[in-house]
Formats: C-alpha cells, sequence, structure tokens
C-alpha cells in the first residue's frame, strides 16, 4: 500500500479533471484508465492524488427482495445503479476500478457538489466501493471550481464527512423511494391487469402535489365561465394626435349603465382637469438563486427550468459560475467583487460597465432575502470563457454576468404621469411612465423589462376635441395556465421538492404524459391520475404532507430531527393509502385503461380535418403495408378519404398548431442529429411553394 | 348512476366535472341576468358560443339548452 497516496471522489468527470488540474505542483496531471474508469493522477507536495469521477449517483435503493409485480415494499438497500432492475455494466466496471484504486490509497476526501445530494453520492463511494472509509474521509467544500478554492478546500478541509446532509440525504431518498415505487406499482399494475398491456404510470410525494396544481388549474379552465362587463374610452385629439383615455370607474357591470354613460359624454370636449407626476424608483434585482435564475431565463430565452440548470452546471463545471444548486440570494463579504469586477472588464460584452463600476468603486452588491448555508447566491467567478461557448451557455453566461453588474447599479429613476380629462359628468385617464433615471438598467440590457409609455404634453385646463366614445363589452379570461417558471415558483413557494429536483419533477410530469405544451395543459391522463389519487389517497396529493415532510427533512440536515422517526412516519402515513388502492384496484385500473386509450388518440391527433371538417386527422399504419400515413377519421363514418404520406423513419410529433400559410395542420418531423422541421400536410401550401421558389 | 354528458359513473345527474362546470353556470347567470336583462335560455346560448367559456361549462351549456328545448 502505498501511504503516500489520497483518493478524491468528484460528482462528474469534469469536476475530477477540474480539481486534478488545480491541485497538480505543475499543472499537469496525468488521465489515467482502469478499465471503465477514467480517472486523473496529480502529484501534490510528494503526495499522489488520484481523482475518481462519480457519474451522479453510483448507487439507488432497491428493494431487499426481487419482483416488481407486488406491493406494499418497504424495506430496501443501496445497490450499484441499474435500469429496470438491471444492472448497468458500466457502472458496475467503475465501481470496480475505484475499488482496485482505493485499495492503493490512505487518506480519502469526498470532493462532490457540496449539498446533499453531492454529499450522498461521495458517501455510498466511500462507504460500499471503499469499504467503510466513510469513518474516516475528509471533506472539500466547494462553491465555486476556481484554482484558488480548490487550492484552499484541498488544503483545509472538514475533518469528516458532512453527516448531517448524508442523514437527510438518505431520509429524501428513503421517503421517495417509498413513496415512489409503492403508488407507481400501485397504478401501473392496476392499469396493467385491466388493459392487459404494459404502461409506465408513476406518481411520487413531490410529482402529486405538483401533478394537482396543474390540474386543478385545467379543472377551472374547463369549467370557466366568463363574466360580460364593458369598459368605455374615448378617444381624444391632442395637438393632431390620438390618444384613447379609460373612464376612471373602470369596469362598468351592466348595459344600461354603459349606454348611459356613453351618452352622458357624447357632445362634450374634454378638458384637463388634473395633472399628477409621481416620481418613484426601482431597486437592482436580487442576486440569482436556482428558481430565480431559471425563471429569468424561461423569462427572456424560453429555456425550460432543467436545460437552465443543466446549462448552469456546465458554466459551474468551466469555473465560469458559482455553484448554481444554491436557494440563496446573498453574496457574502468573503466573495472579492472588486477582484471579479476587475476581470470582467476583460469580457468585451460587458468592459465598460465593469470598468465604470470600478472606477466608481461600486463593490457593494444589493442583496436578496433568501439564505442557504451551504452556497452562496449565483455569481460570475471573474474566470473568462477559454474558447468559445456554445449558443445557449453563451446566453445564460451572459445573463449571470449582467445580473451581476447590475448588483451594484444606482436605482432606476422612474416618472410616472396621470392626467385626468373630464367629458361632461366623466373623468377619463391617461398613464404614461417614462425612465429620467437608468441606474442598474444600463447594466441588464436587453434583459430589462421597460414599461415606457409616452405621453403627449398637456396643461390644465386645455380643451380637447373628443372625437369618439367606444363602449366595449368585454368577458372575463379564465385563469391563465402555468408555464414552467410559474410552476417551479409556486413549487418552490409551497415547499415542496428541492432545488436540485422540482425541474426534473416537471420533465416527469411531460414524460409520463400528464402534461403537455409550453402553456401547461392536463391531458385526460393526467386529470384521471390526479382524480384517482385525490379519491384513494389525498395524501399523495397534499401539499401541506409534502412540505411537513421537506421540514423534518430538513431538520435532519441540522440534527433536529432523527432519519428513523422521519421513515417510520412516513411508512403510517402511506400504508392505509396503499391499502385502499390495493382494495380498489380494478375500477382504478378501469379508469385509467380509459384514460390511457384517450391519451394515445389524443397523442396520435393532427388537428380538425380540413377537407370534410368533421373528423380528426390522426397518424395511424396501414395495415396492408404497415407504414404510417395521416387519415381522417371521419374515414370509419361517413367515408372522408383524406389521407397523406408520411415520413416513415423519423420521429413524428402532432403541433397542434395551424400552419402560417394556409392553416392545415402540422407536423414536427425529427431524424438522428439533424435539425428537426414543420411538415405542413397541404400539399398544395404556399409556404412549400415559395421554399421551393427559393430553393 | 352514469353523468349524463359524459357516461361516467356518478352519483348525480352530473359527474364531478361537468357539476362543477354547472355551479359556475348557476354562479354566472346572476351576473349575466343583472347586466344584459337576460333569461336562462338565452344566458346559456351566450355562453355556449363565447370563446372564453370552457370545455366542459360549454358541454354542460350545450347539454341545458338541449333539453330545454325537447321539454317545449
Amino acid at each position: 500500500m502505498d501511504h503516500e497516496t489520497v483518493l478524491i471522489v468528484a460528482e462528474k468527470p469534469d469536476a475530477a479533471r477540474r480539481i486534478a488540474l488545480a491541485l497538480d505542483d505543475n499543472e499537469k496531471p496525468s488521465k489515467e484508465s482502469l478499465g471503465a474508469l477514467s480517472y486523473y493522477q496529480s502529484t501534490r507536495h510528494g503526495k499522489r492524488l488520484l481523482v475518481v469521477p462519480a457519474l451522479g449517483h453510483m448507487y439507488t435503493l432497491v428493494p431487499r427482495e426481487g419482483g416488481r409485480q407486488h406491493y406494499p415494499v418497504f424495506d430496501c438497500v443501496w445497490s450499484p445503479r441499474g435500469i429496470a432492475g438491471k444492472v448497468d455494466h458500466r457502472v458496475q466496471a467503475l465501481i470496480r476500478g475505484i475499488e482496485h484504486l482505493a485499495s492503493e490509497a490512505v487518506e480519502f476526501v469526498n470532493a462532490c457538489d457540496y449539498d446533499v445530494e453531492g454529499s450522498l453520492i461521495g458517501y455510498t463511494i466511500l462507504k460500499f466501493a471503499c469499504h467503510g472509509k466513510d469513518l474516516t474521509a475528509k471533506r472539500m467544500k466547494l462553491s465555486t471550481l476556481t484554482k484558488k478554492e480548490i487550492v484552499e478546500a484541498f488544503s483545509s478541509p472538514m475533518p469528516s464527512l458532512d453527516f448531517g446532509l448524508i442523514e437527510a440525504g438518505e431520509a429524501r431518498h428513503l421517503v421517495d423511494w417509498l413513496y415512489g415505487v409503492n403508488l407507481s406499482r400501485a397504478l401501473t399494475l392496476a392499469a396493467m391487469r385491466s388493459r392487459k398491456r404494459y404502461a409506465t404510470l408513476s406518481i411520487g410525494r413531490v410529482q402529486g402535489p405538483t401533478l394537482m396544481f396543474v390540474s386543478d388549474r385545467e379543472r377551472d379552465i374547463l369549467s370557466f365561465v366568463p363574466r360580460v362587463f364593458w369598459e368605455l374610452k374615448a378617444k381624444v385629439e391632442v395637438d393632431g394626435q390620438i390618444v384613447v383615455a379609460e373612464l376612471c370607474k373602470g369596469r362598468i357591470e351592466t348595459l344600461h349603465e354603459a349606454e348611459t354613460t356613453g351618452r352622458e359624454c357624447l357632445g362634450h370636449e374634454g378638458v384637463v382637469s388634473n395633472i399628477e407626476v409621481s416620481k418613484y424608483s426601482q431597486e437592482p434585482p436580487k442576486p440569482f438563486d436556482l428558481g430565480t435564475l431559471q425563471a429569468e431565463a424561461y423569462r427572456v430565452f424560453g429555456f425550460s427550468p432543467s436545460r437552465s440548470l443543466r446549462l448552469a452546471e456546465r458554466l459551474y463545471l468551466s469555473a465560469l459560475i458559482s455553484y448554481p444548486r444554491t436557494s440563496s440570494q446573498k453574496i457574502p463579504k468573503s466573495v472579492d467583487c472588486e477582484r471579479i469586477l476587475l476581470s470582467l472588464a476583460g469580457l468585451p460584452s460587458v468592459s465598460a460597465y465593469a470598468e465604470e463600476l470600478v472606477q466608481k468603486r461600486r463593490f457593494t452588491p444589493i442583496q436578496g432575502a433568501k439564505e442557504d448555508p451551504a452556497h452562496p447566491a449565483i455569481y460570475p467567478t471573474g474566470d473568462l470563457p477559454q474558447g468559445e461557448l456554445g449558443s445557449d451557455e453563451a446566453k445564460l453566461y451572459d445573463l449571470v454576468v449582467k445580473r451581476f453588474l447590475a448588483l451594484f447599479g444606482e436605482p432606476v429613476i422612474k416618472e410616472g404621469i396621470k392626467v385626468v380629462i373630464q367629458i361632461g359628468p366623466h373623468p377619463f385617464q391617461l398613464s404614461g411612465r417614462r425612465t429620467v433615471g437608468e441606474g442598474w438598467a444600463r447594466y441588464y440590457q436587453p434583459y430589462y423589462r421597460t414599461d415606457e409609455v409616452a405621453l403627449p404634453s398637456f396643461h390644465i385646463g386645455q380643451r380637447l376635441r373628443v372625437s369618439e366614445i367606444l363602449s366595449d363589452e368585454k368577458f372575463s379570461s379564465p385563469p391563465s395556465r402555468f408555464n414552467a417558471a410559474s410552476l417551479l415558483s409556486l413549487m418552490e413557494e409551497s415547499g415542496i421538492g428541492t432545488k436540485a429536483t422540482r425541474a426534473d419533477i416537471i420533465d416527469t410530469l411531460y414524460d409520463r404524459g400528464y402534461i403537455a405544451g409550453s402553456r401547461m395543459v392536463a391531458t385526460e391522463l393526467g386529470l384521471q391520475v390526479s382524480r384517482l389519487i385525490g379519491t384513494y389517497c389525498p395524501i399523495v396529493a397534499s401539499v401541506d404532507l409534502t412540505r411537513q415532510l421537506e421540514q423534518e427533512m430538513e431538520a435532519i440536515e441540522v440534527g433536529m430531527e432523527g432519519k428513523r422517526e422521519v421513515l417510520a412516519k412516513a411508512i403510517a402515513e402511506l400504508k392505509p393509502a396503499l391499502e385502499k388502492l390495493k382494495e380498489n384496484e380494478v375500477v382504478i385500473g378501469e379508469r385509467l385503461s380509459q384514460a390511457l386509450k384517450l391519451a394515445q388518440v389524443q397523442k396520435s391527433r393532427v388537428g380538425p380535418c380540413p377537407i370534410c371538417g368533421r373528423g380528426d386527422l390522426v397518424i395511424m399504419r396501414s395495415r396492408k403495408t404497415g407504414k404510417r400515413f395521416v387519415g381522417c377519421t371521419d374515414y370509419f363514418d361517413g367515408g372522408c378519404r383524406a389521407s397523406f404520406p408520411l415520413p416513415q423513419r423519423a420521429f413524428l410529433k402532432p403541433l397542434l398548431r395551424a400552419c402560417p400559410h394556409c392553416h392545415w395542420p402540422m407536423i414536427l418531423v425529427r431524424y438522428p442529429n439533424r435539425r428537426p422541421w414543420n411538415l405542413c400536410l397541404n400539399p398544395r401550401c404556399l409556404g412549400k411553394k415559395r421554399q421551393e421558389g427559393t430553393a | 348512476m352514469k353523468c349524463e354528458i359524459c357516461g361516467s359513473e356518478s352519483d348525480a345527474a352530473f359527474c364531478t366535472d361537468h357539476s362543477k362546470a354547472f355551479s359556475q353556470i348557476r354562479d354566472g347567470f346572476q351576473v349575466w341576468k343583472k347586466a344584459l336583462g337576460i333569461d336562462w335560455e338565452a344566458y346559456l346560448h351566450r355562453i355556449s358560443t363565447n370563446p372564453n367559456t370552457g370545455r366542459w361549462a360549454r358541454e354542460v351549456a350545450e347539454h341545458l339548452l338541449k333539453s330545454s328545448l325537447q321539454k317545449h
């Protein structure tokens, strides 16, 4: 055994490379291979460092006894990660490699991301692959992967693993496993026994309430009845320009009142009776935590939360930004903002602004309210990109950098103006806004949301010609649908899920076919699953219970609660729900079967048939040739013979929107490694002709 | 018992979803009556053709209209 060898566990291959590079005396670590395991070897002050990467979680929970066709199961063990109960040979080979290297090492360090998941990933590897080295291993605590921070964290590591985080992580995995495996099996088996075919259905501790948010909103939309009301507007001439003023009173609730008010205004000229000017300031935005970064990236780029997280992780692994899985909106004094601003002055897109802030010596950022004991808010490290970033990475990096600059800016000063115009007995108003002091908005371009409304100049007593009084009949709108960002915010506000898992939960709802579209629609299947859990196991749909469990797991992190107690409580809640599901398996199975059938039809529906106007166009397969084509559902009833050929090998997905040229339905066509395209079903579409013409 | 509209199992004339839509329709009537002075049938006509009306509410409105036509 080499007494100078230290084994360092990193969370991902890129992190392992950075750590090895930063710790090597000559910044030239060697890349070695041992079977399927690639690792790095560095030399530091005479010690041999072996930096081994994990691939996320290498160990997962599996039932102690096999078989996937029964529930409830409450007994599980940690086992090398597999897929659908089968061994993942790659993971096993990596574990064998780590086992071999561990036998050469005398010191062990966990350098995975400093959070619940990272602590657990390192712990399971040190415990199982390194045979109990979790008890003697040290912990490196990193918030960025810059050389400086890696060296500091290695030189003064925590003397032992962070067992509070590990215990909380284990409890979270165990509770999620108990809920996920049992409830998902209950639904899947019920459906399978009813329709004699397999379909993956899942529901879990966080998935349940999240699905309820979307399905409850869908029910509100589906049963929405609009209310009627009227809005009165006056077209007024000011210096040859027409402006539209609104009745000060706002909505009018009866037709009679709308007509009377309109009549009373007729024949009168407008007189400016009041002008109110007010100034107000907009403080700089708060530093990004993961949730606000995801929401902002969705707003400005349309990135889904999971995509933003993936991009942010890549930027973190390139040492360009700090650790993104954070709940903090604070940048502590330990972060050297002056150094970062000086470095950012070397970035052409922001150099002028960074220099300006340095010259003004504005080095104190604004702080947000949320805190995270493990990590600060997300900020650029000051290391500049070496080479070109991918287009989406570059966008997210630009957003993080500009947000960071904005934190040091002065408030934006705005001026609001309200002009009241008396028309007969009724006052109407015009509202305008303009920016008088740009403040931090300069640094946050083009992401600053401007709301300027210009008004011509007015003076009190000014007489204006009223060219028209408009009375608009209006209807109230249904509640708006969630998008990925608003659902994520609601999950965060409700305290369900963690910053690391929320985006994945939303993706799972899409994957299962419970929700669809970027403005989220709960599908028939999603509505049915939510109905069933609401009826037979309401605890799974309960936000309160999920939040309570989250709080208990947070209490484990700080030693206020024990893992065993939390697990015992979770099992006590779950057992009766599972019994009820089992008792009603036949009914549940029938309902799920119907919903799955409908989901299949919905999935293949392309849009209304433009030929007969009665049926729907759906993707189907020819019984004779086995080929896919689009046909009309009315073929079986009325004999509509509309049919359109389709590419046979491509992935096809109905776009559920009409072609902008001919209003026929469209399909997304995607081949591997090729840019997808939108196919209009109309063979005579003008858009196609134009494309052919240009080609 | 089956829902008169969608045929799903139910304890009343309408299933839970269509019952919810029906109570929304019932609640909305007073607002529309006061606003336009219209009767129940005219109200059902208006909401069944309004683009903001939800699918379940439209189905209930159309069903109620059909039932009232049959009565007459």
